[in-house]
């Protein structure tokens, strides 16, 4: 009998944190969701009912499928390209007799030891920006003319791409390279010795080998992606320097629609229909899950 | 065989130029910073920069680490990741062991819950946080950040030390049961050890985040006295019209160094304790 | 066994050692509460035992250092009867909306722009000021800055200094200042060139553009909470803008264009009074013109001015009158105006502070002052929250991707329409 209520106890500490700082906020976002919390009931809010619900649906005009579509090509093309990327550096840094490997990884760790904030800032004045910055810079160099980098839809989801890469490439670097420390060198060895070339052991040991421990922090990264605010709008939507391109995903959209009027209540039912999407959405990779969940 | 030798000595060269090719890259915003940071004119942008100042001067770190109080930022921030590092992998560490090895009712469904709780959008997550905060006294304390830090990083930190258990074979640990080691003892003795780069991996992802965290630290602590070096870092640049370019790409700078530092020095243990041979199932 | 236990033991003691700092800071803000209540069960009393115990208040800020520590200097003469801690607060307007009617957490007062006034006053967190002085106090106040912060009949606010944006220019590049906004264009077309600009503004933001829409007799929004962003008058302004934006840099951002003005490379420029130490330094001579006059209206550039006051939080009126009415007292003498003209170049709100000789003699200040009649204080009603980033869309659309004015301009009206009514 106590060994069966062992696992609880061994979990109860962290689904205690996780549900007080991770859960609560969502059940409250639910239930001020049913009620008419804004700078007019600021404090003396009653229940509504599903009222707010109603008015959410109107966030989804004619701008949100748009959005829609843009944050589903946003996740899928940062997520390949972060994954894939990182996997080669990672493999690469892994590579035998490389010797300044400890130097390197260092050095690729930098962009993430700085506040997203900040590098974002960096980014913006010092590399995109259209007078100044250090491309437009070198373009004039090069006798080129300046290129309004944020402005236009393409090239600002181009810059905001690139940004996030550097910004979460870090991460997912050090992710397969911890997972790859774990790989039994032993399954190499004798695949090696069985004549298995560089592709036929990625393909077939490290690959798979790495899925189950990986995963997880890939899913993780997809929904951070998915719901990625800083970047697109710190480059692009900031007030007081929107560079007027429109490349809104779904959570800037409704920051810009719902959450700026400081009606809470409509603004969390919001967040709960775009909670409930993404679920929905990832009921896709559910399979997936299963898996990784033994 | 020589043949061989030769082209992996190539191969070896050109994979360092690649390295060496990623990490300018990588750290192409970060140089730019630098030179922002020695440069003697408050003009971070400018149409007469260069990599190279014309007039280079240390002043701006003179000033940030003692007109400002950086070194108290740094303080608190370092007792901040501290605490939060332990706690963090204090409560993740047995419930990943038991999601990995026991089953038990509910434990796929948490799992699979846990994950998904992630896709929610935390942007109004704050009241709810505040209001949790208030009646326990927490507001404006670093346990209230702590609380909140370790809350936000435990499903990582669970699911992360899972998957690594996940992968040492049980058998291992079969032969300390037989000598008769308790839980803890197989914990400690073999499964941590063995999950080394594990633990080291979610270790700094937690450093990293309280180390980056400022929207939390910003809102729920008032006096500067008592912020964190992100919090600090962002109090520097709020004022658009007072802002000091040099002085802040100094600040950000330094701020990132500790955690270089440590990255640097963790490097040699991110070995696993899974020996090649070791454990043959 | 054991072991385990100790495990779960150690991993229980940390949650608990959260648990009991919350119970040791509990008591620490119920006897805070204590002493607050009694002091008004008791005034008489409170009174007698102030003389032993200061009061202490806080007053939140979001502002320049400067400006802070000379409030701050001149709040200390009322030491040590009243105690004021003037304390920084990042994201000063975000931490009011979740602490707002919280004491243990909020701070008595705070020092911020008047635009917010309209959001807290109907959110039910801000005592009008009326409740600790008269309205006589304020009559020696620059007209302008009392409607400001005045919200449905209610003066929230007591104004220290405000803001304008002036017409700068360097007077190495430009001989003779436009006079109207034809002019303007003109100069601007004969001196943008090889990296130069004739005239730099941000020119996609509400803020700065507001001064053109307004000459036009346009509003954002008036203080009935009604846009008017397609308005015939909004939609002239907007057009006749846009063919000045294309002489200017295309991201039109402050940095980009502050620096082209300190590098000398904008021959002149709108921007606030804040700009000015950092242009001194960099060595510019620098020159103050009156707005150029719309020609079309025959009505200068009309930007929006900012009132930079005191505010009371209604948790803190109850409990510290006393203490508040005595720092508002302190507030209405002409010191604490001319010490902040003098430390930060601000124009005072009082106009009693203009007899002094340091400030009659400040060039900038002097400007202000005169630009006061001929300024549109910032909307603030709660409704311009949204207004803000709506107009901005609309303006960078024009402005930076060359969208149609009067399309956008109707766009912009039904958003603004449809956002004010979410707000409910």
């Amino acid at each position: 009998m106590k060994k069966k209520l062992l696992p609880y106890l061994y979990s109860f500490p962290a689904l205690l944190v996780i549900g007080l700082i991770v859960l609560f906020p969502i059940l409250y976002t639910g239930y001020i969701s049913l009620t008419n919390m804004n700078i007019y009931h600021w404090f003396n809010y009653s229940f509504i009912g599903l009222d707010n619900y109603v008015k959410a649906l109107f966030v989804m005009d004619s701008g949100f499928i748009p959005a829609v579509l843009r944050t589903l090509l946003w996740t899928v093309i940062n997520m390949m390209l972060q994954v894939v990327l990182a996997f080669f550096i990672a493999l690469a840094l892994n590579a035998e007799g490389l010797r300044l490997k400890n130097l390197y990884k260092t050095l690729l760790m930098f962009p993430w030891a700085m506040p997203g904030y900040v590098s974002i800032l960096l980014w913006r004045m010092g590399m995109f920006n259209t007078e100044f910055g250090m491309l437009n810079q070198w373009l004039r160099t090069m006798g080129f003319e300046n290129i309004n980098w944020l402005s236009g839809n393409v090239m600002a989801f181009t810059c905001c791409t690139v940004v996030n890469l550097w910004l979460a490439l870090p991460f997912m670097i050090m992710m397969i390279d911890g997972a790859l420390q774990s790989i039994d060198k032993a399954y190499y060895e004798s695949a090696t010795l069985e004549g298995a070339g560089f592709f036929t052991r990625t393909g077939k040991i490290t690959v798979p080998l790495l899925r189950p421990i990986v995963a997880p922090a890939i899913i993780m990264s997809t929904f951070t992606t998915f719901k990625q605010f800083d970047i697109i709008y710190l480059l692009t939507q900031q007030q007081g320097a929107k560079t007027g391109a429109d490349i809104h995903t779904i959570i800037t959209y409704v920051y810009e629609k719902a959450f700026i009027t400081n009606n809470f209540g409509y603004s969390s039912a919001v967040s709960i229909v775009i909670f409930a999407m993404i679920i929905v959405l990832s009921i896709f990779t559910r399979k997936d899950l299963k898996e990784e969940g033994r | 065989m020589t043949g061989i030798k030769i082209s992996r000595g190539a191969k070896l060269a050109a994979l360092n130029l690649i390295l060496i090719i990623i990490c300018l890259l990588a750290l192409l915003p970060i140089l730019y910073a630098i030179s922002v940071s020695l440069n003697a004119h408050n003009e971070v942008i400018s149409s007469s920069f260069s990599f190279f100042p014309k007039e280079l001067t240390l002043e701006n770190y003179r000033m940030i680490l003692f007109d400002k109080p950086f070194l108290v930022w740094l303080f608190n921030t370092g007792l901040l990741s501290l605490a939060t590092v332990v706690a963090a992998i204090a409560v993740s560490v047995p419930a990943a062991y038991a999601f990995s090895r026991r089953r038990f009712v509910g434990r796929k469904a948490i799992l699979y819950i846990l994950l998904l709780l992630n896709a929610f959008p935390g942007i109004l997550s704050m009241f709810a946080v505040y209001n949790l905060l208030k009646p326990m006294g927490l507001v404006n304390s670093y346990q209230g950040l702590i609380l909140i830090y370790v809350g936000t990083m435990g499903i990582f930190g669970l699911w992360n030390m899972k998957g690594y258990f996940d992968t040492i074979p049980e058998e291992i640990e079969e032969a300390g049961k037989i000598d008769g080691a308790n839980d803890f003892q197989i914990v400690t003795k073999i499964v941590l050890p063995l999950a080394k780069p594990s633990i080291i991996v979610t270790a700094v992802m937690v450093l990293i985040f309280v180390w980056n965290e400022y929207i939390f630290a910003v809102t729920f602590m008032t006096g500067a006295e008592k912020y964190t070096l992100a919090a600090g870092l962002y109090s520097l640049q709020a004022t658009e019209y007072t802002r000091n370019w040099p002085v802040f790409s100094a600040a950000s700078l330094l701020a990132s160094l500790p955690i270089l530092v440590v990255f640097f020095a963790i490097q040699k243990h991110m070995v696993s304790g899974l020996t090649a041979g070791g454990v043959k199932g | 066994m054991k072991r385990v236990v100790a495990v779960i033991l150690s991993a229980l003691m940390l949650l608990t050692l959260f648990g009991g700092c919350a119970q040791s800071a509990a008591p620490a803000t119920s006897s805070a509460d204590n002493a607050a209540s009694s002091e008004v069960a008791s005034s008489a009393a409170a009174s007698y035992e102030k003389a032993k115990e200061p009061v202490t208040v806080t007053i939140w800020h979001e502002c320049d250092a400067t400006i802070a520590q000379t409030i701050q200097d001149e709040l200390n003469k009322l030491a040590p009867d009243i105690v004021v801690k003037v304390e920084r607060k990042e994201k000063m307007s975000e931490a009011l909306k979740l602490v707002g009617n919280d004491p243990a957490s909020a701070p008595d007062m705070y020092f911020f722009a008047h635009d917010k006034i309209g959001l807290f006053a109907e959110m039910g967190i801000l005592a009008p000021i009326t409740d600790f002085i008269t309205k006589e106090d304020l009559s020696s106040m620059i007209p302008m800055t009392i409607p400001a912060g005045t919200y449905k009949e209610n003066i929230y606010q007591l104004p220290l200094y405000f803001e304008t944006l002036l017409f700068m220019y360097n007077k190495a590049l430009m001989k003779e200042v436009p006079k109207t906004t034809d002019d303007l264009l003109a100069y601007m077309k004969a001196n943008t060139k090889n990296g130069s600009y004739g005239y730099v503004e941000q020119h996609s933001t509400a803020y700065y553009t507001a001064g053109w829409m307004q000459g036009f007799g346009g509003f954002i929004i008036n203080d009935k909470a009604e846009p008017g962003l397609n308005k015939q008058e909004m939609i002239d302004a907007v057009t006749y803008h846009q063919q000045f934006v294309k002489y200017m840099p295309a991201d039109g951002e402050y940095n980009t264009v502050t620096t082209l003005f300190k590098e000398g490379k904008a021959h002149s420029i709108i921007s606030g009074p804040w700009l000015v130490p950092d242009v001194k330094k960099a060595g510019i001579d620098l020159g103050i013109a009156p707005m150029p006059t719309i020609n079309s209206t025959n009505k200068p550039i009309t930007p929006f001015s900012g009132v930079q006051g005191v505010s009371v939080l209604k948790s803190a009126a109850q409990t510290k009158k006393d203490a508040i009415t005595a720092i508002l007292k302190q507030l209405l003498k002409p010191d604490i105006g001319i010490a902040l003209a003098k430390a930060a170049n601000c124009a005072p709100a009082n106009t009693k502070c203009y007899d002094d000789a340091s400030i009659s003699a400040n060039e900038m200040i002097v400007a202000m002052k005169k630009t006061a009649d001929n300024v549109v204080p910032m909307p603030n009603v709660p409704a311009m929250d949204v207004m803000w980033s709506i107009t901005e869309n609309m303006l960078s659309a024009v402005n930076k991707n060359n969208a149609d004015p009067k399309t956008e301009c109707e766009k912009a009206q039904k958003e603004a329409l449809s956002q004010i009514e979410a707000m409910k």
